[in-house]
């Protein structure tokens, strides 16, 4: 397999890199386009020659999108801490304590993540309802964790398993107990795979659309994608608004990419390629 | 031998440890994930309706909304014992009848001790212009009072009514309304057994949506996996800017789906949508409102967007595999004569295998449970031509608020995707666990 990369590679890859990114930079360019410029003849111009953005200040002004933005940070925020919190004690176990029934119990996991949303949602719905949750942080955090929990374990038992033996033999001569060790030795060479986990866990609760949209339905309480899917009204859909608020949402995203791309990618394929 | 003994009383220490970390998010998964799926489950036997407030919640046995009887039942009372104050002897007869039975009835109803404890409780909050505690409004009743009941309540409306028509009574809309009120207080139990899914699948519209369902899933998988395998080749190799590549890469990923769908809308849309000119442009739709409002194009244009969104990440987990395949391979082949094509089909196929089942294992099931690229994008539609079943399911139950046939529909999505699982985990292996393979979202 030829490893060099020749000219006509890279206009490939010029042409695959704007392909993907054709839509994000077609909806940056409207986003600073006046209103009339969305519709009509000049709707396929490129660029536009007045560029304004009014769009950028209609969005905070008439949405209540801070309001979203800040409660996406929160629900999300909070559903990482705790089920990370939680799964690395349950991945510190499957990886490498010695009991019964340990396949089982990752299977299980696993299992649980391939869990359709639409099954879990009436009993969950009906669950927050009886107890007042809907329209609350806590009303998404419980349900979130249905993916979280799972998808924080079976990331973290990939991480832990990775970390050499050696080490916890070289405790236990030492005298050290079994939580010791997990404190002292492997808990601060996981660090990295903690932070990984973290990342993916968030961007999937950031990202979460079906329990949000039927459980935080008040303006007060929405979340980012469904308050964003939700602007458009029901005869008229305010395009430059909507490109505005996605590049919003998306830079963040793009320079948290471009930091961690390494650490997402590891997270990603771990384990799922042979080692 | 202590040293023995001291070996199992380790190894002990460790299993118990083992199992005090692991429970906390067992019982945590049990509780938010298993459990809810056993009682989709459950509410699909019931005809369990939100906006019908004899159906909103599940009653295995027959029970009497003591808020409803009380509120008809003392007002039919007096009326009735002001009726025959007025009525003439003949009708007094029937009138004193018709009081005597719905008499009886109450006594019965109060027979019972908690009942008429509970009865006292509603008609005090009642008369006090308070609503009820949901717990003691709904009490329990044999299905043999129940019968009784619906069947006196029957005889007593009939009976008014003809009274009504002979014009004996002085009020007698109050009188006939009052005992017609009391028919909706006994609420059967709403177990219907199987009938949802009975009735679902003889139901054309969920076939459609189990169609679109799996042509979605499968032209959009395999269209992600031949792209994806292609990128993945041609990106395995040493160039200026992988970390620009893999940005890129990751971008359409990480954006929310419905956000990305919303733009994909706005690319789309009949008059003013850049790609659907394009697309009008080079022949590939008829006219550019075609694209999302045509049956075909807007399956077309779904998968398009799916396509956009996950070959990337395809391109990725494909990459992964191919970078752990030794070059050494590679080169022995070449040495031997072999050609690309040949190298391809003996050493990458062979060895990327259990990568690539991987990673259609979770785009598989990720495409099969899609809902909110199509919710957002199409809403199902035009004429539910792009309604994947999860996007049917919740449409049943939060739109017609039918949650036990919307349930019925969850636990048939569940168990297909048990269904595909396991042909996958067939196909892979004891691979999926022992190698930990992950390949998540």
């Amino acid at each position: 397999m030829q490893k060099k990369a020749g000219p006509l590679f890279y206009v490939f890859l010029a042409a695959f890199v704007f392909f993907v990114m054709f839509p994000f930079l077609w909806i940056l360019l409207s986003s600073v386009k006046p209103l009339s410029e969305l519709f009509g003849d000049k709707a396929f111009d490129w660029f536009t020659s007045h560029p304004t953005v009014k769009s950028y200040v209609s969005v905070f002004v008439n949405y209540p999108f801070l309001r979203y933005l800040w409660n996406s940070t929160v629900v999300a925020t909070i559903t990482t801490v705790y089920t990370v919190f939680v799964a690395a004690f349950a991945a510190y176990a499957i990886a490498r304590l010695e009991f019964k029934g340990k396949a089982v119990i990752l299977g299980l996991v696993l299992a649980v993540s391939m869990f359709p949303q639409i099954a879990t949602i009436s009993p969950i719905y009906m669950f927050v309802k009886k107890f007042g949750l809907t329209n609350s942080y806590l009303g998404l955090i419980i349900p979130y964790t249905t993916f979280a929990l799972p998808l924080s374990i079976w990331l973290l038992v990939t991480f832990f398993r990775k970390i050499p033996f050696d080490l916890e033999e070289a405790a236990k001569m030492d005298g050290a107990t079994p939580m010791q060790t997990y404190f002292k030795v492997i808990l601060p060479l996981a660090v990295p795979g903690v932070f990984t986990t973290s990342i993916l866990v968030f961007i999937a609760a950031w990202n979460e659309f079906l329990f949000s949209l039927t459980i935080n339905t008040a303006e007060k309480f929405k979340t980012v994608p469904v308050g964003i899917a939700m602007f458009q009204g029901q005869y008229t859909i305010p395009w430059g608004e909507i490109s505005a608020a996605t590049v919003i949402v998306t830079i963040p995203l793009v320079i948290m990419v471009l930091l961690f791309q390494r650490r997402i990618v590891s997270g990603l394929t771990s384990g799922s390629v042979k080692e | 031998m202590k040293k023995e003994a001291s070996m199992r009383n380790e190894k002990r220490a460790e299993r118990i440890l083992g199992y005090s970390l692991v429970a906390p998010a067992l019982l945590l998964i049990l509780a938010v994930a298993i459990w809810p799926v056993i009682q989709s489950f459950y509410y699909s036997l019931f005809d369990y309706r939100l906006n019908d407030p004899t159906k909103s919640s599940i009653h295995l046995n027959y029970s009497l909304d003591l808020e409803g009887y009380l509120q008809n039942y003392p007002f039919l009372k007096s009326a009735l014992k002001r009726e025959i104050a007025t009525a003439s002897e003949k009708t007094k007869a029937t009138l004193s009848d018709v009081e005597q039975k719905l008499g009886k009835m109450d006594e019965t109803i109060r027979a019972d001790k908690e009942v008429g404890n509970k009865y006292e409780q509603v008609d005090e909050a009642l008369n006090n212009f308070e609503s009820p505690n949901e717990d003691i409004k709904i009490v329990e009743l044999n299905e043999q009072a129940a019968n009784q009941f619906t069947n006196t309540v029957k005889d007593v409306v009939k009976t008014l009514e003809q009274l009504r028509e002979a014009g004996e009574l002085k009020q007698p809309d109050k009188v006939v309304g009052l005992a017609q009120g009391l028919k909706g207080v006994i609420i059967e139990p709403n177990f219907v057994g199987l009938k949802h899914y009975k009735e679902s699948l003889s139901d054309v519209r969920l076939w459609k949506a189990l169609w679109n369902t799996t042509l979605f899933t499968i032209v959009s998988v395999a269209v992600e996996l031949v792209l994806g395998l292609g990128i993945a080749l041609l990106i395995n190799k040493a160039f200026f800017g992988r970390g620009l590549v893999r940005a890129t890469i990751l971008i359409p990923w990480a954006i929310p789906t419905a956000v990305s769908a919303l733009m994909w809308k706005f690319l789309y849309d009949g008059q003013n949508g850049i790609v659907a000119k394009y697309f009008a442009d080079i022949g590939l739709v008829h006219r550019m409102g075609d694209l999302l409002t045509t049956e075909m194009g807007a399956m077309f244009s779904v998968i398009f967007a799916d396509v956009w969104k996950t070959t990337p990440y395809m391109a990725l987990l494909l990459l992964a595999g191919l970078q752990t395949i030794p070059s050494s391979l590679y080169e022995a082949a070449s040495i031997d004569g072999a050609t690309k094509w040949q190298q391809f089909t003996k050493i990458t196929l062979p060895l990327l295998k259990s990568s690539i089942l991987v990673a259609l294992l979770f785009r598989t099931l990720d495409a099969f449970r899609v809902f909110d690229l199509i919710y957002v994008l199409t809403g199902g539609g035009p004429a539910n031509s792009t309604e994947t079943i999860s996007i049917l399911a919740y449409k049943v139950m939060f739109s017609q608020t039918n949650f036990g046939g919307g349930s019925a529909l969850a636990v048939i999505v569940f168990l297909c995707v048990a269904i595909i699982s396991i042909i996958y985990i067939k196909l892979l292996g004891a691979d999926l666990l022992s190698d930990s393979a992950s390949a998540k979202k």
